[in-house]
């Protein structure tokens, strides 16, 4: 099972992001989109929708062949829910007065979890399974070692991070808790 | 093959000599062995580089227990930070701008730093997303972070709804500037504007923020940060009035 997290500037141009496979065991949710297609569907969407909806429980084609769908894990289709997202993202932190967005979207199989920080900058992190302390700890971390990164004066809202350390942290936390 | 023992620069700077032993781990010792690598890495910029410094991401984001930076210091770093920007600009609204750019970088900085240590230990961390309770914060606890003390007063325009005014009556950052005749518009307090400016964008309230000589005969140093709001935040407010 794999993650995705995202930060995002107040502009929300990315600045960070991170596909972390967990190695926590998971409980399988089936896939409804993929349930229903038969296996043996011939129509032209069904490699789309397989795509688009995105669950690695979905059986990959990737190997070796000619049939390129990647089960969602595509790098495209994952920054396009990441985007989807922020519509309601944006429309849930106007109201609510948490930092911390448990499950604020779901696009098939992934459901979105967001963090805003005080300056604006978003923490959108996609996951199949349902974890939201794990995931709390996570963002919390996530936010120190921002914040931390915010301090340098070279450093502004829109600079993208480059950082190693920041990257080592960040998935050492992710290791952790997800 | 690493070092023997910790290098001494590292073992005096670094939180702990605990990560000093780390930086030299196997994994990251190999480069040792070239002595021109180090730099070469800098210049690069590859992911290595930072490990043989101390770096913020080692350091405790809370409080130290002593807190205060000493006015001298600072006072004549901000008359610095003002001398240097006057040579560099035409006129009077643009040195303004300029110290209001410079407070703004602060001011985002502030903002975070001054949440996390408030919230951070927090089950629910929460975010202001209330202009009123915003403008008390940043009356009280900004204030109270940057300057030490809360702001004197904060007081909405009777004219303009849109204008909310901070007042401080000895601003601490102008206590050793004495302003030239010819420039009695100045007010360096436009530093403090970037500042307010920067924390009401952060928290989603953008605004337009400006500071303003106003004396009294009590407190000849008395300043005024307006706060002009942009139109789209009333017209939230008054959405999330209903």
């Amino acid at each position: 099972m794999s993650l995705h997290l995202f930060v995002l500037s107040p502009s929300d141009t990315p600045i960070y992001s991170l596909t972390h496979h967990s190695t926590k065991p998971v409980t399988n949710v089936p896939s409804p989109l993929a349930s229903n297609l038969p296996a043996w569907s011939t129509s032209a969407f069904a490699g789309t929708l397989t795509a688009l909806s995105g669950a690695s429980s979905v059986p990959h084609h990737t190997t070796g062949g000619t049939v390129r769908m990647g089960g969602g894990q595509d790098r495209h289709v994952i920054q396009m829910i990441a985007n989807a997202s922020l519509d309601v993202v944006e429309d849930v932190m106007r109201k609510e007065n948490t930092m911390y967005l448990k499950s604020v979207d779901k696009f098939n199989e992934w459901t979105i979890s967001a963090f805003i920080t005080p300056g604006n900058t978003k923490f959108v992190l996609l996951h199949e399974s349902k974890n939201d302390d794990g995931i709390k700890s996570f963002f919390m971390d996530v936010w120190e070692l921002y914040v931390k990164t915010m301090l340098n004066p070279f450093h502004t809202a829109h600079t993208i991070i480059r950082s190693g350390v920041f990257d080592a942290r960040v998935r050492q936390s992710a290791k952790k808790y997800l | 093959m690493a070092y023997s023992q910790p290098h001494p620069r590292l073992s005096v700077l670094s939180n702990s000599s605990l990560s000093s032993v780390e930086h030299l781990s196997p994994t990251t010792s190999s480069r040792y062995s070239i002595p021109s690598a180090p730099s070469i890495n800098t210049a690069l910029g590859t992911n290595k580089q930072a490990l043989s410094r101390p770096n913020i991401y080692d350091r405790n984001l809370n409080k130290p227990r002593v807190t205060d930076v000493s006015g001298a210091a600072f006072s004549f770093l901000f008359s610095e930070i003002v001398q240097y920007t006057q040579k560099r600009v035409s006129g009077i609204n643009d040195l303004e701008r300029r110290l209001n750019t410079l407070g703004y970088r602060i001011g985002t900085r502030v903002l975070e730093l001054m949440v996390w240590r408030a919230e951070s230990s927090s089950k629910t961390p929460k975010r202001e997303i209330r202009l009123l309770p915003s403008l008390m914060s940043i009356h009280t606890q900004v204030w109270r972070a940057v300057f030490g003390k809360p702001a004197d007063a904060i007081e909405k325009s009777v004219e303009n709804a849109d204008e909310y005014m901070i007042i401080d009556n000895d601003p601490s950052i102008e206590r050793h500037i004495s302003v030239p005749k010819d420039m009695s518009q100045l007010s360096c307090s436009s530093f403090t504007a970037g500042i307010v400016e920067a924390v009401l964008d952060g928290l989603g309230f953008p605004a337009r923020v400006t500071a303003h000589n106003t004396p009294t005969a009590q407190f000849p140093t008395r300043t005024t940060i307006l706060i002009k709001l942009e139109k789209s935040v009333l017209e939230r407010e008054e959405l999330l009035k209903q």
